[in-house]
């Protein structure tokens, strides 16, 4: 392994955070807000240490498995860590775990806060917190690779080590046409629900912000109840159709507004995603009506934006999800834990994942009645191979593994078990609110520092699909 | 870029981040400074002018219960030296009004204090009021109650600013200290990148060479270094090969 080169990758990754660091000391400047020194600070450190292994180390694209890993793993750990700096130079609620948490949060696109007042924090600051989103949306990687020239045999190590193995399955391009696809659709949603925002009555950089946390499901808003400050069913219904496109492959998504738009439907994975969101509307709204909403509108209204919110990991709220009945609060965590499509912005075990873990489970129910036969599962008329199934199944053990471990060491830090498990099937999912003391209108101030760092540990390990960063601890012995 | 360039630019970068964290912790520090003087002007004075006020209020309200008790020269004597006290305690707040209501508050007061004077500066003492605790406490009594609530208004809303004043003053101590922490903990990070850096294609290429040469005296056989970049030490490199070369050709001749 050669560190040099693990420096010169992460030091492009801090350049590009840098600028972004820049914008948000530039809107800090024009509101005059007290933001402004911490941001210019904190870009100009990411930019000094990101310029200084490019002036040193010598362009290379030949990198190892191994070391497209460690570049991987590092660039999320150092652009925490930067993300964090404007937060805890700036002070007010953040302590050195807050700040961490926070940047950890927007980042992974958890969207969980430990922010007691949002709206007190000023302009600069909260157009970061929603850039980390933006940032870490489709990858900070993928981004990175997607604006620089061809980074040739690095730029495939590096974007399949990113990207889920899942969501490559559905590109066939080479690796620059796949990242150009990303990068197209990213940003093509992020405009067009901006100006859908501004629309509907947004100020443009509510507007900005709520479409960088929408369509990277993140999460953040710039106010204390988030959506519901709006009162505004134009803006729901905006918010809510990003979150529901956000959470499609962005490949497939690309080649239906190229074809056609039903060609979207004849994917087996769409049609899951989309007919499990509406079953699990239906099913909360027969369960909040009566109480605590009297009409089958506004039971409709909140159960929906609700499930898509958390069923697409992005996690803004309308209303407090914790009065709701335990029937569609086991339904919303349901929803916690498959979040969308492979391939999109969102987290969680994912819909792919799901099917193929039915596909898997009818497979050995068959097996065992016919133990002679041959079965190969199949989705859309594609045989799944072997590797792929154990792969999945082997993902879900260890996803809601790694969710108890989190749940029994907050439950020991003294967290009742309704915040303790959904805070972690949040944190893992990066969906961000959860229930209990950690509800879709409360935040994580509550939980004690260690608890933060259990938290911030399990995002990461969520966005990273779990084996990225146990490679990461492991590389000594990696051979 | 050069050797040379290459550690100046090392060196510029740690100074850089030191300097900016000096830069603006002392920045902090001097608002730090021009706040604790704000306090002191705009809010501790108009607070004490709020105390003084009061006090003066509620020596005149003892007065005036001298006077109707018959007690004539007692109580023109603390009126005569309450009055003034709550003139310069008055004159004080109205011309230090910094804070947004506070012209509102100071003008209140005024008003208040100039109805509950009227009441009082007519005569008391050997007149039908004399002994009228009835008319002291449904006029005098309320008119001073009106007139210290004015006045205890300044002194919350002064207070209130006092203290997010005192709260701007702990935000602004953070952020005089944390730039410095960090600098700190930034140029220890780098400095350990820099010396990796700086060992890896500075000195691990003279290690090379000097190997490649022992080892060309040693054996007579050409020698090949391996330099990464393309500076001063691959010219080196390959000037030294180009040497063993040649020495090889005149040792053939």
């Amino acid at each position: 392994m050669r560190p040099h080169i693990i420096f010169r990758y992460t030091g492009l990754i801090l350049l590009f955070n840098a600028a972004f660091l820049l914008i948000s000391a530039l809107i800090s400047a024009c509101y005059s807000d007290s933001a402004f020194l911490p941001l210019l600070y904190s870009a100009t450190i990411a930019a000094l240490f990101g310029i200084f292994p490019l002036i040193y180390v010598p362009p290379t694209t030949d990198i190892t498995n191994k070391e497209g890993f460690i570049i991987v793993v590092s660039s999320w750990l150092v652009a925490c860590l930067v993300g964090g700096l404007p937060y805890i130079l700036w002070g007010g609620e953040f302590t050195l775990s807050n700040a961490w948490f926070e940047s950890v949060s927007g980042f992974t696109t958890t969207g969980s806060t430990i922010l007691t007042d949002v709206e007190a924090l000023p302009l600069g600051l909260l157009f970061w917190r929603s850039a980390t989103h933006w940032i870490g949306g489709i990858g900070i990687i993928i981004f990175v690779l997607s604006v620089l020239p061809s980074l040739g045999k690095a730029s495939m190590i590096l974007s399949r080590t990113e990207m889920s193995p899942l969501a490559l399955e559905n590109f066939h391009y080479r690796t620059k046409k796949t990242l150009q696809i990303l990068v197209i659709v990213y940003v093509g949603l992020t405009l067009a629900e901006t100006i859908g925002l501004f629309i509907c009555g947004m100020n443009w950089f509510d507007a900005v912000t709520h479409a960088f946390a929408t369509i990277a499901t993140g999460g953040f808003s710039t106010k204390n109840t988030s959506i519901a400050h709006y009162q505004s069913h134009a803006i729901e219904i905006v918010v809510m159709v990003f979150m529901l496109l956000s959470g499609l492959h962005f490949g497939l998504l690309f080649a239906a507004f190229q074809r056609r738009v039903s060609g979207l439907w004849k994917s087996s994975v769409v049609r899951y995603y989309f007919i499990a969101l509406a079953c699990g509307v239906a099913l909360i709204t027969l369960s909040v009506h009566g109480a605590p909403f009297f009409t089958w509108t506004e039971s409709l209204r909140y159960s929906t934006f609700q499930l898509i919110s958390l069923g697409t990991s992005t996690g803004f709220a309308t209303i407090d999800t914790t009065l709701w009945p335990p029937f569609a609060q086991l339904v919303l965590i349901f929803f916690t834990l498959q979040c969308a499509c492979a391939g999109s912005t969102s987290g969680g075990i994912k819909v792919d994942r799901i099917i193929i873990f039915w596909k898997g489970l009818l497979r050995q129910i068959t097996k065992t009645r016919h133990p002679h036969a041959m079965i190969i599962p199949k989705i859309d008329g594609v045989a799944i191979d072997g590797e792929v199934l154990e792969a999945s199944f082997l993902y879900i053990t260890v996803y809601l593994g790694t969710i108890f471990i989190s749940c029994l060491i907050l439950t020991a830090l003294g967290i009742d078990i309704l915040s303790a498990f959904s805070g972690s099937a949040a944190a893992m999912g990066n969906v961000g609110p959860g229930f209990g003391i950690v509800g879709s209108m409360s935040n994580f101030s509550q939980i004690p520092d260690a608890g933060k760092w259990v938290l911030t540990l399990t995002m990461l390990l969520g966005r990273l699909e779990i084996f990225g960063l146990i490679l990461f601890v492991t590389a000594g012995s990696w051979k | 870029m050069g050797i040379r360039a290459k550690i100046l630019f090392g060196f510029l970068i740690l100074a850089t981040m030191l300097f900016l964290a000096g830069a603006w912790s002392i920045y902090e520090l001097r608002t730090v400074g021009t706040s604790v003087q704000r306090l002191l002007d705009d809010n501790y004075k108009s607070i004490h002018a709020a105390r003084v006020m009061i006090e003066a209020l509620e020596r005149e309200d003892s007065a005036v219960l001298l006077l109707l008790a018959g007690n004539w020269k007692e109580g023109r004597e603390i009126i005569a030296s309450a009055d003034p006290s709550f003139q310069q305690g008055f004159e004080i707040a109205q011309n230090n009004v910094t804070i947004s209501g506070e012209k509102a508050c100071v003008d209140e007061i005024g008003e208040t204090y100039s109805a509950y004077k009227d009441l009082w500066a007519k005569p008391i003492v050997g007149t039908k009021r004399e002994r009228d605790l009835n008319w002291y406490f449904k006029e005098l009594h309320q008119s001073f109650l009106e007139a210290k609530s004015a006045v205890e208004r300044l002194m919350a809303l002064n207070d209130q600013a006092m203290y997010q004043t005192a709260m701007n003053l702990k935000n602004r101590a953070h952020r005089a200290i944390m730039p410095g922490i960090v600098a700190i903990l930034a140029a220890l990070v780098f400095t350990l990148v820099f010396t990796y850096l700086v060992n890896y294609y500075l000195v691990s290429p003279v290690i090379r060479i000097t190997q490649g040469v022992q080892s060309f005296l040693q054996t007579k056989e050409p020698f090949h270094v391996k330099v990464e970049t393309s500076d001063e030490f691959q010219r080196l490199a390959t000037s030294l090969q180009e040497l063993v070369t040649q020495c090889k050709k005149l040792e053939a001749v």
